[in-house]
């Protein structure tokens, strides 16, 4: 018996495997145009439904958990949904909600507010105000460092990030960056990349010491930046392409096409697939990250933006 | 020329002090048209980035000539001395029949937008002739909160839509529906 249930363990493992090749991960896009979140299967690459979001949803976070938080700038309401789309809780702010982080080992979500240079800090469970954090002029990307030290802002006109240590959310640093950012994110690494969209490169800083390591250029308006295989992606948004930057080199070393208006991107838990959101053709592709091609195309609703982090596997 | 009125109506605001931000939300228009002729000859009259003038709201394109990346026109719009426009040439594909531009400099009171760009494409057409394509992606006039009807994103959206059809309907005048 011992034997046999051994070898039907095996047989198990086997079919598991075949079954999960992929991450078993789902895409949360948010559609800005058409006020709706696409949830999209990204091991069958289609759609599984589409939930309305009023408001003109932007910025988007997961917390790896199943959950969705979800920003619409129109509305000034920020949302925290399960992982079929339906709300949990919400919040109706003021100002300029945009931009979206989760700091898990607080429980908190930072939103940036675009008009009135600062950031909520939220309770993650209930959307309860905390406290507010002051930035620079038209904070946008939000990103939490992977091992926990910091919270960053890309305070767009004033050309700089405001690095927060979120023990004890205390200003930590301000380093100026290139004109115009937008987004950002963490490298798995702790260095922050911040995508210029005035002058078209990334900003490459230790967090740190605030120091800057590197500027990379890349293809017109570069929006987002996400990681995966020692490699960062990087969206431009004119150039209708994505931008590979080697994390060793820190050089650009191959340019894709995907769709019009690349916006948000995003990597699969397995760290195999970079998801774009393809705001103009209402599509996201799918990258490849090892040999660095397109391999796969799912369609959204209208205008997805996914400004933030919106892959997780579904609970 | 009631669109040309339309894209030209000054708004007789005074705006308070902006930011350099924009809206929240980017807006998109496409519009379509077919025309008789072929692509080739369609391309020909309006494939030329310093040469406009296919556009009944436009009275001169002013620059330097060529279709180089990165270079400046200036549209000057409905007589000598009219509201201008200044673009700048991001992609051109010949082959392809298309090219992408963004607005540099425009007075809100001219065209209600901010951090516009835009494609204009030739394909041909099933059947014959051709199908002409008109992008545009941009926020609204107005970038702070609370738009004023006249800056807010419906009023960017139409008056992108009726400069779209006007140029259109021009070229449907010029080389026939097919």
């Amino acid at each position: 018996m011992a034997h046999r249930s051994h070898a039907f363990g095996i047989v198990a493992a086997l079919a598991l495997g075949a079954t999960t090749v992929a991450a078993g991960d789902f895409a949360y896009v948010t559609n800005q145009n058409s006020e709706e979140l696409s949830i999209l299967d990204l091991d069958a690459r289609k759609p599984v439904s589409v939930v309305p979001i009023p408001g003109k949803p932007a910025g988007v976070a997961v917390d790896g958990a199943g959950h969705v938080y979800t920003v619409s700038p129109d509305s000034k309401v920020v949302r925290r949904l399960d992982s079929d789309g339906a709300v949990l809780a919400e919040v109706q702010l003021d100002g300029g909600p945009i931009g979206v982080a989760y700091d898990a080992d607080h429980s908190r979500v930072f939103v940036s507010d675009w008009y009135n240079a600062r950031i909520w800090v939220l309770d993650a469970r209930t959307l309860g105000v905390l406290r507010m954090l002051e930035t620079g002029s038209a904070p946008a990307g939000l990103s939490v460092s992977g091992d926990g030290r910091w919270l960053a802002s890309a305070d767009r006109d004033s050309d700089q990030v405001s690095i927060y240590a979120l023990e004890g959310l205390t200003l930590h640093r301000r380093p100026t960056v290139g004109t115009r950012p937008f987004g950002l994110r963490f490298a798995p690494d702790g260095r922050l990349f911040v995508a210029n969209v005035g002058t078209n490169d990334v900003t490459v800083i230790d967090p740190q010491s605030g120091e800057t390591l590197a500027t990379v250029p890349v293809g017109e308006r570069p929006y987002g930046v996400a990681f995966a295989r020692g490699r960062a992606f990087v969206t431009n948004q004119y150039a209708d392409t994505v931008s590979v930057i080697d994390l060793a080199g820190l050089a650009v070393i191959e340019t894709l096409d995907v769709g019009e208006y690349p916006e948000g991107i995003d990597t699969t838990s397995d760290g195999t697939t970079v998801v774009v959101a393809n705001w103009f053709s209402n599509t996201v592709s799918l990258i490849d990250a090892a040999t660095m091609t397109v391999v796969g195309e799912i369609e959204t609703a209208d205008g997805p933006r996914a400004f933030g982090t919106f892959i997780q596997q579904r609970n | 020329m009631r669109q040309l009125r339309n894209i030209l109506v000054v708004l007789g605001l005074i705006l308070p002090t902006m930011t350099l931000a924009h809206g929240p939300s980017r807006q998109k228009v496409t519009v379509t048209t077919e025309v008789a002729a072929d692509p080739a000859a369609v391309w020909e009259a309006i494939g030329n980035f310093h040469d406009m003038n296919w556009h009944p709201a436009v009275f001169e394109t002013q620059g330097d000539g060529g279709n180089a990346i990165d270079s400046i026109r200036t549209l000057v719009l409905a007589e000598a001395g009219g509201p201008t426009v200044t673009e700048s040439l991001y992609k051109y594909d010949a082959d392809k029949m298309t090219y992408s531009y963004r607005i540099d400099d425009v007075a809100v009171e001219v065209l209600p937008v901010t951090n516009y760009s835009s494609h204009l494409t030739v394909k041909p057409r099933d059947g014959g002739g051709s199908l002409v394509e008109w992008r545009g992606a941009f926020y609204r006039g107005y970038p702070n909160n609370d738009p004023p009807a006249e800056l807010n994103d419906e009023a960017a959206v139409a008056a992108v839509t009726s400069l779209y059809e006007a140029g259109f309907a021009a070229l449907v005048e010029r080389f026939g529906a097919p």
